[in-house]
């Protein structure tokens, strides 16, 4: 086929319109005196969500050059861009207000440039979900990687935020060349740069292939996962984001703990779609043929992932009870919840890596199972942005802390941040909302029904008790595996229980000794809100974010979660139905 | 003639206090006498309106058979194969313990009348969430529902807890949550994993209750090692959940401390309901879906129970405060509901679901009137209490009578239960065991009637030392509250003795040492009158839930039948002993 401009530009509009308003940000920013940088960068987000949906039906792939829009692209587009929203209005903070009343007093300067940093972040990570090719996948995770450097350059200046902002930087660049490794290893395999190809080539059962294969793989996905799981904060590249979210400021630990592991989750289910095909491999698959090769790729990849799941949770919540920092506290539970997120991922690996197409049924009946790993990875991943954007939202609105009483002539004592868990005493006496809505997303990330991180959790340990279901639960099969990974799964969650309560303790049961000003701003506030106002909602009305995360699971991950195969006409192997592009 | 249909009247049950919390959250600039009038009103309302449901189902023909009344399945996350639903409806196993939520509710709010003049609106509005909870938790038909319902109580108990409660209830919050939470998320493992048996197997990714267990009937969990154990260890993760609800002894730990440090309101729910969910998730779970597993473990439940029976009665004696030896007699007491469930005998398993509410009532009535006497005296040390009766005597006769419902005095429930699930255990140890075990169980029956004794022993002394011999008077500040009516000596210039922080004390309520106030009447009688009426007349309560718990626990006592005769295939069963218990056994 071949790719049009105009469809790939159509295809790729939400991000364009991103990257234009970005522009628009840059460019007024620095000639014309635009100090409304925030305000742009949520109207450029706004128009990007009211794009007209170029996206194809159920199932479907639409192809432009580089980019494969499909139910999977689209879940995640529209996850970016309300979680960009809500990041946005916590980034703001108090300068959306400054720029939207005009005050008298010195303008806040450099708005422009983070709003606009900001919107290339979130083109980058919308690119991500829609790459068909290694190169604009890797262009796309540097356009999420770069921006946020600069992000947490602008936004401190103070030496902690120096060391957090440089430690993130060589850190992010050592991952960056791991994963660019494990795309050369990958594109050795594959012998294309095109995902579609070198999944095809994984699928085929080539000898030849499955000879490479052999050796290259792990290597491919060692380094890939080396990359993406310093993106998702997960072990062992997961030290550094307590130093990091310490160091920097609320609304940039908000950023840190929700994007880049989106971006991480994302890429990884797209790896796995090599293994499983996805939506292309769907039909070989059907027909019961996964080459050795995408069966070794998948087996490797379900090991990995459910080893670094289960230490990642394990880690990030034992790390977490002993905390005092809210950040510090807030970094081993992100931590933690990427742990949780690889359960699924670990579960989706699991759930094809069989060689010979063996029916996934009930020994009985042909039931086909609830939910894939992949689904509940998504799913899971908006539920814990929900909440976590709506935690830090609520931190950034509270800003700072009173100052300590001095009486005399003693000089002011300096401004603050509310930083340690004993910050929030009492914080139900004196910021009643606050201190609700950070109870709801706390108790929410610690997975309490009916909250959606209930939802979450029940999904992902249904995916991880699905695996293998039919297979005799004996020592040493995946199966075991999988139900040990599930026990480690729920009992990582009391654990967790055990350092939100605190948190929640310290709101509720104790009193104020000094307060808060609550001065970081109307925006943050209102972030929290709507966060909150999306956790009330999946709580009670969990199913359209479920059948979206269903739909988008089924089209990178398992067979089992796009329902029955028709029999008739079968269409050729290695095509995917395709949507042509209406201009 | 009924205004509304059952379905209707359930979900108005469950939804009432929900209402009330709501009007009570409204009603918070109003101040304390509207917030807590509008409590009592909501909870009165809720009575009546679980009462008025309670009569209809036992008027409707569902009762005989114990089968659901009132139900209800409005989807709830229904996408693809998935089909959860929001499912609500009575049965036999379910009807007494939604009702004694309700009634018990009544008894939360009055006893926190004059107790809790702090943030009212919250107390009261968590409150009443905790019964929406409580009354939720028996109504589900649906898994996650029920789990939903089961972890939901822990948060407005957690708050409860640590906000309104004693000296150390921040910690006694926290660790009533984990250890709970951690029991119940292996227990929901569990739970998902009689889910998807029952899928694999029938094709339909069910969540309803009843359709899991006949799905389990039909194919039961592996209980071999080819099946890999399979219903072995989801026995297990569902012992794991309620075990520590219960709790069954090793697990207990965190009880004392949430019960000793929980405001009143909250030690009556949660001793007086909250445990009695453990035991009611074996009933609902355990035993029917996992027959083999339970037939297995019973032998050492039993066991647990007993132990849980001699441990709680011994400590409970070695008490000096009077509202922590009332909580190791809960951990005794629910040692014979232990006992009666896992004895597998229709008796003892009939029992047990009766001394369940007898429990809760007794329970309940001894911490409300601990708190009452804490209330009037600031201290719950029984060496500092003594001649109560003088002065109150009402309050010492409501005391005497829940003392004795819980010791088991013939006339009263408390009798009846713990006589059924002893002559179970008997005629299990004596005819339905294998010889090997014989010995054991007879011996592990023998020290749980030895366990009767202990109880009344320790209830008896506390009510001899704190409620006769010679007047004592605590040492107590007055704390800006008026001068008690009576007239006694005070102990004066302990100014900051009791030190409990700043829920209680600091403009405490003018509460004089008389006697029962009519908000404190409300609180206990209703309670002490159903604990004389089902003393009286078991058969009225015992009736209703038979044929549900029968059928609960059949699949149960059959495997453990099958299992004990080979164990045991040389010794002929011994004749069972005659049928002693037929006057109190609706169903011969």
């Amino acid at each position: 086929m071949t790719p049009t401009s105009l469809s790939t530009f159509l295809l790729a509009g939400p991000e364009l319109t991103l990257v234009a308003a970005a522009l628009v940000a840059y460019l007024g920013g620095a000639f014309f005196g635009l100090r409304q940088g925030w305000v742009v960068a949520l109207a450029g987000i706004v128009a990007a969500a009211l794009w007209p949906e170029m996206g194809p039906g159920s199932g479907a792939v639409a192809t432009s050059g580089p980019l494969a829009i499909d139910d999977f692209s689209l879940f995640v587009r529209s996850l970016v861009l309300w979680a960009g929203a809500g990041l946005a209005l916590v980034q703001s903070g108090d300068q959306l207000r400054a720029a939207i009343t005009p005050r008298p007093g010195p303008r806040p300067t450099g708005t422009c440039e983070e709003a606009g940093t900001f919107l290339l972040l979130l083109a980058g990570l919308s690119l991500v979900a829609s790459a068909g090719d290694l190169v604009l996948l890797f262009a796309g995770l540097e356009l999420v990687s770069i921006p946020t450097y600069v992000l947490l350059a602008l936004k401190r200046t103070d030496a902690r935020g120096q060391e957090a902002s440089l430690k993130y930087f060589f850190l992010s660049l050592v991952a960056s060349a791991l994963f660019l490794y494990g795309l050369a290893a990958l594109y050795g395999i594959g012998g294309s740069t095109s995902l579609e190809a070198i999944g095809a080539r994984l699928r085929s059962g080539e000898g030849r292939v499955a000879g490479t294969a052999e050796i290259l793989l792990p290597v491919a996905f060692g380094m890939l996962l080396g990359g993406v799981a310093f993106r998702l904060a997960a072990v062992p590249m997961h030290f550094y984001a307590p130093d990091v979210y310490e160091g920097t400021g609320p609304a940039n630990a908000a950023l840190l703990s929700t994007l880049p592991k989106v971006a991480g989750i994302v890429v990884l289910l797209r790896l796995l779609a090599l293994g499983t095909g996805g939506t292309t491999g769907l039909i070989a698959l059907g027909q019961g043929a996964v080459g050795p090769a995408a069966a070794a790729w998948l087996t490797f990849a379900w090991q990995v992932a459910a080893l670094l799941a289960a230490v990642t949770m394990t880690v990030g919540n034992v790390m977490a009870l002993v905390q005092t920092n809210l950040r510090r506290l807030l970094a081993c539970s992100s931590i933690a919840h990427a742990g949780y997120l690889l359960v699924g991922v670990a579960a989706a690996a699991a759930a094809d890596a069989t060689v010979g197409g063996r029916p996934f049924a009930g020994p009985d009946t042909a039931w086909t199972g609830a939910l894939g790993g992949a689904s509940a990875t998504l799913f899971y991943l908006a539920t814990y942005t929900a909440a976590t954007v709506g935690v830090f939202g609520g931190l950034a609105y509270l800003g700072h802390r009173w100052p300590e009483w001095t009486s005399g002539s003693a000089p002011r004592p300096p401004r603050e941040e509310v930083s340690t868990v004993d910050d929030l005493d009492g914080l139900s006496g004196t910021n009643p909302v606050v201190a609700f809505s950070l109870s709801v997303f706390l108790l929410s990330l610690a997975g309490i029904p009916p909250l959606p991180g209930f939802w979450g959790k029940l999904s992902l340990a249904m995916s991880a008790l699905e695996v293998d279901w039919t297979a005799r639960a004996v020592p040493g099969s995946r199966r075991i595996v999988f139900i040990a990974l599930a026990v480690v799964l729920v009992l990582n969650a009391a654990i967790a229980a055990a350092y939100y309560l605190r948190l929640v303790a310290a709101m509720y049961f104790r009193s104020a000794k000094r307060g808060v000003q609550a001065d970081g701003g109307i925006a943050a506030g209102l972030a929290m809100l709507l966060a909150l106002v999306a956790v009330g909602s999946m709580t009670f009305r969990p199913k359209p974010l479920f059948a979206a995360a269903s739909r988008a699971g089924a089209a990178v991950a398992a067979p089992h979660e796009r329902g029955p195969i028709t029999a008739d006409a079968p269409p050729q192997p290695g095509t995917a139905p395709r949507v042509p592009l209406a201009p | 003639m009924n205004p509304f249909s059952p379905s209707t009247h359930l979900l108005l049950v469950i939804l009432a206090p929900l209402v009330g919390a709501l009007a009570a959250w409204l009603l918070g600039s109003r101040g304390l006498a509207a917030v807590r009038q509008s409590a009592a009103v909501t909870t009165l309302v809720t009575l009546f309106l679980a009462a008025w449901l309670v009569a209809r189902y036992l008027a409707s023909p569902e009762a005989a058979a114990g089968s659901p009344f009132g139900v209800s399945e409005a989807a709830w996350l229904v996408d693809g194969p998935l089909d959860i639903r929001l499912g609500l409806g009575l049965d036999g196993l379910s009807l007494w313990l939604f009702a004694l939520s309700a009634l018990l509710s009544v008894t939360a709010v009055m006893v926190s009348w004059e107790a809790v003049r702090e943030k009212t609106v919250g107390f009261y509005a968590l409150l009443l969430v905790l019964e929406a909870a409580m009354l939720g938790v028996f109504a589900a038909r649906d898994v996650i529902l029920f789990y939903v319902f089961f972890e939901f109580t822990l948060v407005p108990l957690f708050f409860l807890i640590g906000i309104w409660g004693h000296d150390d209830r921040r910690r006694a919050a926290v660790k009533f949550f984990i250890y709970t939470l951690a029991g119940s998320v292996l227990a929901f493992l569990g739970l998902l994993t009689i889910v998807l048996w029952n899928a694999a197997h029938t094709g339909t990714l069910s969540f309803d209750i009843a359709t899991l267990t006949a799905g389990l009937a039909a194919h039961p969990l592996p209980m071999d090692a080819r099946g890999g154990w399979l219903q072995w260890w989801v026995f297990l993760a569902l012992f794991a959940g309620f075990a520590v609800k219960v709790p069954i002894v090793p697990f207990h730990t965190w009880l004392p401390l949430a019960h000793v440090e929980a405001p009143t309101g909250g030690s009556v729910d949660l001793a007086g309901v909250l445990l009695k969910i453990g035991i009611y998730g074996f009933l609902r779970f355990s035993l029917p879906m996992l027959p083999e597993a339970t037939a297995a473990a019973a032998p050492w439940i039993f066991g647990l129970g007993v132990v849980g029976i001699l441990y709680g009665a011994l400590v409970a004696l070695a008490q000096t405060d009077l509202k922590r030896l009332i909580a190791y007699s809960s951990v005794s007491h629910m040692g014979y509901c232990v006992m009666g469930l896992a004895a597998l005998e229709p008796v003892a398993v009939e029992g047990a679901t009766l001394q369940l509410v007898n429990h809760g009532l007794s329970a309940a009535g001894l911490f409300a009137l601990v708190g009452m006497i804490y209330e009037r005296y600031h201290t719950r040390s029984i060496a500092n209490l003594g001649g109560i009766a003088a002065r109150a005597p009402w309050l010492t006769v409501m005391f005497m009578l829940f003392t004795f419902s819980s010791i088991g005095l013939p006339g009263l429930n408390g009798f009846v239960g713990e006589f059924m699930i002893l002559i179970g255990s008997f005629q299990r140890a004596w005819g339905g065991v294998s010889a090997a075990w014989r010995p054991a169980y007879l011996a592990m029956a023998v020290s749980a009637v030895a366990g009767v004794v202990l109880g009344a022993w320790y209830m008896l002394w506390a009510v001899e030392r704190v409620f006769f011999g010679p007047s004592r008077e605590p040492p107590h500040d007055h704390g800006g509250h008026e001068a008690p009516a009576a007239a006694h000596a005070h102990a004066d210039g302990h100014g900051a003795s009791h030190g409990h922080g700043d829920g209680h004390g600091h403009g405490a309520p003018a509460v004089p040492t008389d006697d029962l106030r009519w908000y404190e009447w409300l609180a206990v009688a209703p309670p002490a009158a159903l604990a004389l009426w089902i003393g009286l007349f078991p058969a009225t309560f015992l009736a209703p839930s038979a044929a549900a718990v029968r059928s609960a626990m059949a699949p149960g006592a059959a495997a453990l039948a099958a299992r004990m005769e080979a164990g045991d295939a040389v010794t002929a069963r011994l004749p069972a002993p005659p049928p002693l218990t037929a006057h109190l056994d609706p169903i011969p």
